[in-house]
């Protein structure tokens, strides 16, 4: 990320001058996550964060590292198989969320008569399809559109590695997030992953070692809040390593 | 609802299969302790201990009361364990977990019936006045080794304290304030500290100092509490999956090896803390000098 | 009141009579409850514990719902004791410690022995009553249950048997101190370094090993290998038990 963002505190009013300009046509601005519109015209923040701006789609929000993971629609999630009942699996995204549901329809070539079937606590990539604060959350390993799995479902092996928020966020982001770390690792290695944005990094290297030394590697670039200096240092350590 | 997070299959599988390739996550051997870091507060008696991720704050107080009457001589002592729900979601207040027995009942047998702390010198008047005596662990992070960091706080917070002194004369007993004369340590027996075993394949591989994850996957744990002089204190191993005979006698060996090391550790602590309490020594305080 | 220890050096007679690897009087009956699904009694000595199983029934409602390990049966062991089993008669509080700490121990050792699997969402609830308390209380309670389970007919991989022994008493004559005690009273128990061991199977599998009070090291093992062979004989007098209860049937 790069290190200009104005970091904002809660209550700040952001100046119209720090908001986008429309490029062309009269776009709409669009706030995103941490911004409140006042009307008139007073825009102000309510969490703590980088005001990030994006021009092309003129919109606004604030980018910030949280410990509390709440399911929004459409976000991708690593849950964890509680209980399997007969319509649906519970899963669990965090321990402090209740339970999402997984209906047994919803994964790829499933049907009444051949559905899926999954022990307790194995782990699942899905998307969640619905989310908002009355119910609890759907999830979906297809995408309802085309009825392909587009790389969801159940995770085979592997180790799952816990990350902070930003960090899945920033994973998730590609290039734009500035971790370079997993790439600089693939271009030696082979391995799978899988990000879930409640914090969670799957990774399958085929065996112990590589498994860890990615793992490892991403959480250490986390913690220590890495730059593209510092990530190529830990790429070139776990790449000696191996 | 919050609720203990249940290992996954695929974590579950990864360290197991980890373990049989002779690694651990965290890339130590199987028979070291996670990093050990022991502080102690601007008070006597407070001693905050992290092991790796796992926090454990011990605080010691103390107070006048009467004896127990069958027990007039001995001073009274308490060890209060809390485990608070900051440290897991798991944890709730008021409504203690197996796991918050055992830890209570562990550190009672440890440290109370091993007789750690000599609860005679606690006694002011027979059968009339003693010092009560109360440890509170607070578990602040949990990520497995509770027993072991709880032990390591309670008693290295027992050789930090240092109660008012008293005078009495006949019936009547005097507390002295800690400004009137200098407080004195408690008379400690000897230091019992715990080692932690979890063990997994059917009793193949032992390790010492298990983190959250790997405690979730062991088939059992056995709690071995010692003394650096070679006495064993305390030794549970509470049913699990069956154990030979003979590594359950070599865990005593490494466990003596550990203790050894950790009562090394807390003493050069203590040394270390009571050296800058004494920056100036009594010169220091002599001086006519001040900030003013 | 400290035991004469003395003496023991000189004959090597323990207070009541016994040799250092003598085992108290144990005698036990299974099927001793109708009501129950499986029951038992056990006298090791003085000490008297009566055990009775139900189950494997379905889980309260609600809380083994949603509950994560409903793949497998639950344990649940209740112990209580009668108002009489002590010497002073005084009512004990519904829920100590130490009393958890005896049922989490029974719990935990029997849900490696019994094959809990075959029984998702399921119960089975052990009750212990004491009668009678002399020593060796946890062991007396994990034989009564293994019998009681037998009864019951619940799958297991092997029995369950344990039983206490105690360091030496050390004296000016024997500096090394003699052989351990096998089997002690309450009396003993109060006096000696003891710890409770419980094995499955006729090899050296230790599934509970408890030790509550200070000893030299190098005097475990001693006491770990006569307690292990305490086990054995234990568990060749349950056997008997049982074969002699079966032998109705057959």
């Amino acid at each position: 990320m790069a290190a200009t963002l104005p970091v904002v505190l809660p209550g700040d009013q952001i100046s119209p001058s720090s908001l986008p300009k429309p490029t062309k046509g009269n776009k709409p601005l669009t706030l995103g996550p941490g911004l409140q519109h006042i009307p008139p015209n007073t825009i102000s923040t309510t969490i703590a964060g980088a005001l990030v701006t994006d021009a092309k789609k003129n919109a606004a929000w604030v980018e910030y590292n949280s410990g509390r993971y709440t399911p929004t629609a459409g976000d991708l999630v690593i849950a964890t198989i509680a209980t399997g009942g007969a319509e649906s699996f519970n899963c669990t995204i965090t321990p402090n969320t209740p339970y999402a549901s997984l209906p047994n329809l919803a994964f790829e070539g499933a049907t009444r008569k051949t559905r899926p079937q999954l022990a307790t606590n194995s782990l699942v990539y899905a998307r969640i399809l619905t989310a908002n604060r009355d119910t609890a959350p759907e999830l979906t390993c297809v995408d309802p559109s085309t009825g392909k799995s587009e790389g969801l479902g159940p995770l085979k092996g592997g180790m799952v590695f816990k990350i902070s928020l930003g960090m899945a966020r920033r994973l998730l982001a590609g290039r734009k997030g500035g971790v370079t770390v997993l790439g600089g690792l693939s271009e030696k290695i082979g391995f799978e992953i899988a990000i879930g944005r409640n914090g969670v990094l799957w990774v399958d290297g085929g065996n112990v070692k590589t498994t860890l030394a990615v793992g490892k590697a991403v959480q250490e670039v986390d913690e220590h809040a890495l730059g593209p200096e510092g990530q190529k240092k830990v790429v070139s350590k776990v790449l000696r390593d191996i | 609802m919050p609720r203990e997070a249940e290992i996954s299959v695929n974590e579950r599988e990864f360290i197991q299969q980890a373990l049989r390739e002779n690694t651990r996550l965290d890339g130590r051997a199987f028979d070291t302790f996670r990093p050990l870091e022991l502080t102690f507060g601007d008070e006597y008696g407070v001693a905050d201990v992290k092991l790796g991720k796992t926090r454990v704050i011990a605080r010691i107080s103390v107070e006048v009361t009467a004896p127990l009457p069958e027990r007039k001589f001995d001073g009274v002592f308490q060890i209060v364990t809390e485990f608070s729900p900051m440290a897991s979601p798991a944890f709730e207040v008021g409504r203690p977990t197996d796991a918050e027995v055992i830890l209570a009942r562990i550190l009672e047998k440890a440290i109370r019936r091993s007789n750690a702390l000599d609860t005679e010198s606690l006694c002011i008047i027979a059968g009339l006045k003693v010092f009560h005596l109360r440890a509170d662990v607070h578990i602040i992070d949990h990520d497995g080794g509770l027993i072991d960091a709880s032990c390591i706080a309670v008693m290295a917070a027992l050789q930090h304290f240092r109660r008012p002194d008293v005078i009495v004369e006949g019936e009547k007993a005097t507390v002295l304030s800690v400004r009137e004369r200098e407080p004195i340590p408690l008379s400690i027996l000897h230091t019992p500290l715990c080692v932690t075993f979890s063990y997994y394949e059917e009793g193949e591989i032992f390790l010492v100092d298990a983190n959250l994850a790997e405690e979730q996957v062991r088939q059992g744990e056995i709690i071995i509490t010692m003394n650096r002089h070679g006495e064993v204190c305390q030794i549970a191993k509470y049913g699990g999956a069956t154990v030979d005979a003979l590594s359950l006698l070599n865990c005593n060996n490494v466990a003596l090896e550990k203790v050894k090391d950790m009562s090394k550790f807390i003493q050069e602590r203590l040394e270390a803390d009571a050296k800058r309490r004494d920056a100036g020594g009594l010169m220091a305080e002599l001086s006519a000098e001040n900030d003013r | 009141m400290p035991l004469d220890t003395s003496t023991y050096s000189l004959a090597l007679l323990r207070l009541d009579g016994r040799r250092w690897n003598e085992l108290r009087r144990l005698h036990a009956q299974i099927s001793t409850q109708a009501a129950a699904d499986g029951s038992s009694y056990l006298e090791m000595g003085n000490t008297k514990v009566l055990c009775t199983v139900s189950g494997p029934h379905e889980g309260k409602a609600g809380g083994a719902g949603g509950g994560p390990r409903s793949t497998q049966a639950k344990i649940e062991v209740e112990i209580s004791f009668a108002g009489f089993s002590g010497v002073e008669r005084k009512k004990r509080q519904a829920k100590d410690k130490r009393t958890s700490e005896m049922s989490h121990t029974l719990t935990q050792s029997l849900a490696a022995l019994l094959l809990t699997h075959l029984y998702p969402h399921s119960t089975i609830t052990i009750h212990l009553s004491i009668l009678s308390q002399d020593g060796s209380l946890l062991a007396a309670c994990i034989n009564a249950a293994t019998l009681a389970l037998i009864d019951a007919g619940i799958p297991m991989t092997d029995y369950l048997c344990a039983c206490t022994t105690a360091a030496p008493p050390t004296s000016a004559e024997t500096e090394a101190g003699g052989d351990p005690l096998l089997d002690l009273n309450g009396q003993e128990e109060q006096e000696l370094p003891f710890l409770t061991v419980a094995t499955v199977g006729k090899g050296h599998a230790v599934s509970v090993l408890i030790m509550e009070s200070r000893v030299r090291m190098e005097k475990v093992e001693g006491m770990l290998a006569v307690g292990v062979e305490g086990c054995k004989r234990v568990r060749e007098i349950l056997d008997k038990v049982v074969k002699e209860h079966g032998k109705r049937f057959a």
